[in-house]
């Protein structure tokens, strides 16, 4: 088996979002960056898997310098390997520029038998990277992935959808976003490695590096573009009743009988 | 027992919904797309498109459903290797058709299937994808999808500038509507060299015990944030819910939260509701939650907070402690 590779990414934390007047971009350079909680179940598999397979783990995150905290938190947690993607050209990116450059790093760091990602980061929601970035690799995905391991030189993955839960069989390599319930215990980072991570920075690839198209890149290489923004304003429309407990749900209870919800 | 037509023959510059079928169920989610899909054919006058990976037309149940569709045509890729979903097949069946059939458009329920499949075909067509649209409309001649945007309280109007035109469309957020004429029904017939093969192997399936949610047709909805202040608090809406004949709704940031599972979530990324009643506990109404109910015909706010989104929003607002008032409510109704 070759190497792991984990894409991990920062989102703002809840609270200090800072947009872009002009482009509505988030400005992820200004902002306090946390590690996109749904990543956490993602690293966990990755660490499981090294463990167990005994094997490379890298861990690759696409960001401002101000992720370098959460690539140090990886490697705290087992990874072997940092990287980042950084570069003022991809700021901007929509999914298929985004995809784009983790595809081309991860080719960089090719041979390699597995990438993990998160489902969806909670800032973006579009949980498209995982299976886009796979498909510019021109290798199997599977999304909603809560179970992984390796038979027989082939990956046997749990991935659920809306019915149930399929097993699947895959010849690698593979790209897998796991599911955000894949786990009940996620481990803490070693003490012994936030030590040891103190006096070690990730490695830094720039468009550069990765002989990228810069016609790709970014905003301008992003074919979905914001048009236009609309404010929603919001109006009071209905009755504000304040009050007592007792006499509020007195009041909820006659609504819910004129509504018929309830009888008398 | 359709018209068979060669792949290179099909018609072109139409617009294609993906029909999600499911071992030989047809998803309701990919007749949902049709309504605002029609719109926008007809706005651009172009044909409506709902195409079917399958693995047999003996499989086809709701063949009657699909004869009543807003469809113009209804197109069908039979093969027995489409029987299972195996992303990197299909994703070869649908570039294939968007080469030879050079859609306007190609959109996707964002069901799991579709939010698996959407992002494979945008990245080997090379174009963009909008994720979660709500909202779609046609304005000099191009089509508009909307969105809330992560952290403002703004909608924000994208394009696309790479064609197809590519989106998955929000689940419930639009309602079935039935066609006037019986769609034309095709089947696609693939060159020879065609490879079916893929990488993927279904090994084995395990039906899910949950039923699925009806919380996009629901007709009463009682929904919590975090107002409610802990899982158990949250977990007696259900109580509420069966007195009232109600499904269970929930914010995004319980649902992360672990309170709820992310089914329930109405909102951007999640369920879009239109019940007579909507109830929401301790929800401030981030503009993420609210476009996934504004549309619902009675909507009641209980929240400690006179002035959030909700409480302006709704129809009848209770300024106070939404954990004692649920908790008061449903000693009452149960006395």
């Amino acid at each position: 088996m070759e190497k792991i590779i984990v894409c991990i990414k920062g989102v703002p934390e809840p609270g200090s979002v800072k947009v872009d007047p002009e482009t509505h971009a988030l400005k992820r350079e200004s902002m306090e960056l946390i590690l996109n909680p749904n990543d956490r179940p993602a690293l966990e598999m990755a660490v499981r898997l090294k463990n167990d397979y005994n094997i490379e783990l890298v861990a690759i995150s696409m960001g401002p310098p101000n992720v370098i905290p959460l690539l140090k938190h990886a490697y705290a947690l087992g990874v072997d390997q940092m990287i980042l993607l950084s570069d003022r050209a991809f700021a901007g990116s929509d999914t298929l520029a985004t995809s784009y450059v983790l595809a081309e790093a991860i080719k960089k760091l090719s041979p390699f038998s597995l990438v993990l990602m998160g489902l969806k980061s909670i800032d973006g929601e579009t949980a498209q990277v995982p299976p886009e970035t796979a498909s510019l690799l021109d290798i199997p995905s599977l999304t909603n992935v809560k179970s992984l391991f390796m038979k027989d030189n082939k990956w046997i993955a749990i991935r659920e959808i809306e019915y149930g839960e399929e097993e699947v069989e895959v010849e690698g390599p593979l790209v897998c976003s796991v599911s955000p319930t894949a786990f009940e215990y996620i481990r803490p980072p070693s003490l012994k490695r936030l030590l040891e991570v103190k006096n070690k920075e990730p490695i830094v690839w720039q468009a550069g590096d990765l002989n990228l198209d810069s016609q790709k890149l970014g905003l301008k290489g992003s074919p979905t573009q914001v048009v236009e923004v609309i404010e929603k304003k919001i109006e009071t429309k209905g009755i504000i009743l304040e009050g007592e407990t007792e006499e509020l749900v007195e009041k909820l209870i006659e609504v819910l009988k004129e509504k018929a919800l309830i009888k008398n | 027992m359709f018209e068979r037509i060669n792949i290179e023959n099909l018609p072109k510059g139409n617009i294609l919904a993906f029909g999600e079928f499911y071992r030989n169920e047809l998803n309701n989610s990919s007749l949902e797309i049709l309504s605002p899909l029609k719109e926008v054919a007809q706005a651009l006058n172009k044909k409506l498109i709902l195409l079917f990976l399958i693995g047999s037309l003996e499989d086809i149940k709701n063949l009657e459903e699909i004869k009543k569709s807003l469809a113009d045509e209804v197109w069908f890729v039979v093969n027995n290797e489409l029987k299972d979903l195996k992303d990197d097949l299909y994703t070869e069946v649908l570039a294939q058709i968007v080469k030879s059939s050079q859609p306007y458009g190609l959109f996707f329920p964002a069901t799991k299937i579709g939010m698996s499949l959407a992002p494979r075909v945008a990245g080997a067509l090379k174009v963009g994808l909008c994720a979660h649209v709500n909202y779609l409309k046609v304005k000099d001649n191009q089509i508009i999808m909307s969105r809330p945007t992560y952290g403002e309280n703004i909608i924000a109007k994208l394009v696309s500038k790479s064609s197809p035109v590519m989106a998955t469309i929000s689940l419930g957020a639009f309602n079935i509507k039935y066609g006037e004429r019986e769609p034309l029904m095709k089947e696609i017939i693939f060159p020879e060299n065609f490879s079916w093969s893929s990488k993927l192997k279904i090994r084995n399936f395990i039906p899910s015990k949950k039923k699925l949610t009806k919380l996009s047709t629901a007709k009463i909805v009682v929904s919590g944030g975090r107002g409610l202040k802990n899982k158990e608090t949250f977990q007696k809406l259900f109580e509420l819910a069966e007195i009232l004949g109600a499904e269970v709704g929930a914010t995004r940031p319980v649902c992360y939260e672990g309170w709820v599972e992310e089914e329930r979530m109405i909102g951007v990324s999640g369920v879009t509701v239109k019940p007579k009643i909507y109830i929401g506990f301790g929800i401030s109404g981030a503009l993420q939650h609210t476009v996934g109910m504004e549309n619902s015909e009675f909507i009641i706010a209980v929240n400690t907070d006179k002035d959030a989104p909700l409480v302006k929003m709704a129809n009848l607002a209770l300024i106070g402690d939404a954990r004692k008032i649920l908790e008061l409510l449903l000693k009452k109704l149960k006395s």
